[in-house]
């Protein structure tokens, strides 16, 4: 999975959000590593939307202008908890071949 | 009101200069996704936009802007073109019209012969470049001018590479590589043909090789492969094809190979009927009427030919014009020639290309038809039936 998937889904984890809240919370989570913009966005949902990771959720008009939320579907959290246990096996295996405290295996 | 709230507020009057922008960078995106996402990504862009003002001096705030601007647009049009390509793939994933003719076993028999015989046509026609079947055909005929040509030019290298590359790795039972390898050679061959002072695409050499590879490249990829096509070439069969390859690309293959250099004025030596004259012109089209009948004779050698006759029809108007050198003088004041052009050289071809789609389209549709009223008439006949039963 790459990250900007990653991080939408992880955005998304805790409830639904229109494109705006998706972007300022993947920069909120990556620490502002990540920034994503308007064609990478949606770019991503398009994709996450076809693969059935992603759905549309209630819309609302804001100062005129329409905004769509977004939530995660069963199976994206699926994946997404996947990918937790891929990244946290591989991360343990880094630590403790480097000898960082947490290391397990 | 939160940021987007207030840049939204801004922005529902008369767009600005900015919105206008993005409206006209959305019209990159497919229809149906503007329909859905255009209001929304508008209303993000302009929040982002805003979002990322800096308070600052003017020519430093104005810079950075500009910066974001540039990003976002360049964000804006990668965005377009990855959705766009996905459904570019989507759309040839479930169009299936390339698989299901090739579905057909007699189809993919000839796909599959034919991913033997065009590699090799293709191998001829790159050996013609350096005059190989060409100092071959002069030994034979006693010839004494045909020399080997070591000098490659930027034109010959799309067939001098491409041409033994696919003809290996198709041996090598590397189907899709060598169909991909055949695509971009008759790209090549596109490309450097495009200058006109080469030669262009109104040569009927250059046709053949283009076609010639595209047929490689279309049998490669839709047919089980070179294996089978051998499996289902029969000795005399491929004996055949070998020694009609042979003698096409010795005596014909390339403009040069048959007539010489073509400007005696420029100093020249015009080589017309002395490599292999009348004779030659008479075994060609022997050889060419010879595999056609052969190919007459079962459903899967038919498809052959009319598959092969793609690539093989702009051949036609390197004979006539060889011909009409042999049997009437030089090429120039030869009457009566044919001139090659584009539209003479490929229309054909492509015709005959959507024809055999278009058939075997029909053909499955027919199939599809009788195969459901065959079912319907199988199927119980309901309150009647059981009546009857």
């Amino acid at each position: 999975m790459q990250e900007p998937t990653f991080l939408i889904l992880t955005a998304l984890a805790a409830g639904a959000q229109h494109g705006y809240g998706i972007m300022t919370d993947v920069a909120r989570i990556s620490d502002g590593r990540v920034r994503l913009r308007a064609g990478t966005l949606y770019a991503a949902l398009d994709r996450l939307k076809a693969d059935g990771l992603v759905t549309g959720d209630k819309e609302e008009i804001v100062g005129g202008r329409l905004r769509r939320y977004y939530r995660i579907t069963d199976e994206g959290t699926e994946e997404l908890a996947a990918e937790v246990r891929r990244l946290r096996a591989n991360a343990a295996v880094a630590a403790s071949r480097l000898g960082l405290a947490g290391g397990t295996a | 009101m939160t940021r987007m709230g207030e840049i939204e507020g801004h922005c529902t009057g008369r767009p600005g200069a900015r919105e206008k922008w993005y409206r006209w960078l959305l019209a990159l995106y497919p229809r149906d996704h503007r329909r859905e996402h255009a209001e929304e990504m508008v209303g993000v862009l302009l929040a982002a936009a805003g979002a990322a003002l800096v308070p600052g001096p003017r020519p430093a705030a104005w810079a950075l802007r500009l910066g974001q601007d540039t990003v976002d647009s360049a964000d804006l049009i990668a965005g377009a073109l990855r959705i766009r390509g996905r459904m570019t793939l989507k759309r040839i994933k479930r169009a299936r019209w390339l698989s299901r003719t090739a579905r057909d076993q007699r189809w993919r028999d000839a796909l599959a012969v034919v991913s033997v015989v065009a590699p090799l046509l293709l191998l001829v026609a790159a050996l013609a470049e350096f005059s190989i079947p060409q100092v071959a055909a002069s030994s034979i005929t006693g010839h004494p001018h045909w020399r080997l040509d070591t000098y490659i030019s930027a034109s010959d290298l799309p067939l001098a590479v491409g041409a033994p590359a696919v003809a290996v790795l198709a041996l090598l039972r590397r189907r899709r590589s060598a169909a991909l390898v055949a695509v971009a050679t008759a790209i090549g061959l596109i490309v450097v043909e495009a200058d006109p002072a080469i030669g262009g695409y109104a040569s009927p050499a250059v046709a053949f090789s283009i076609l010639l590879a595209g047929t490689a490249a279309a049998a490669l990829q839709l047919s089980p492969g070179p294996e089978r096509g051998l499996a289902v070439l029969t000795g005399r069969g491929a004996a055949l094809v070998g020694a009609g390859g042979l003698i096409l690309g010795g005596f014909s293959v390339g403009g040069i190979a048959w007539l010489g250099h073509q400007n005696p004025q420029l100093g020249f030596t015009s080589f017309n009927s002395e490599v292999a004259g009348l004779p030659a012109d008479l075994l060609i089209a022997a050889v060419l009427v010879g595999m056609a009948v052969f190919c007459l004779r079962t459903p899967v050698s038919r498809r052959v030919l009319v598959l092969l006759a793609i690539p093989v029809l702009p051949y036609a108007f390197l004979w006539q014009e060889k011909l009409a050198g042999d049997l009437l003088g030089p090429l120039g004041a030869a009457p009566g020639v044919i001139p090659s052009t584009i539209p003479l050289l490929y229309l054909p071809p492509l015709i005959l290309a959507c024809l055999i789609v278009a058939g075997t389209r029909l053909a499955r549709h027919r199939s599809a038809g009788r195969t459901r009223q065959v079912r319907s008439r199988a199927a119980p006949a309901g309150p009647r039936g059981a009546v009857r039963a």
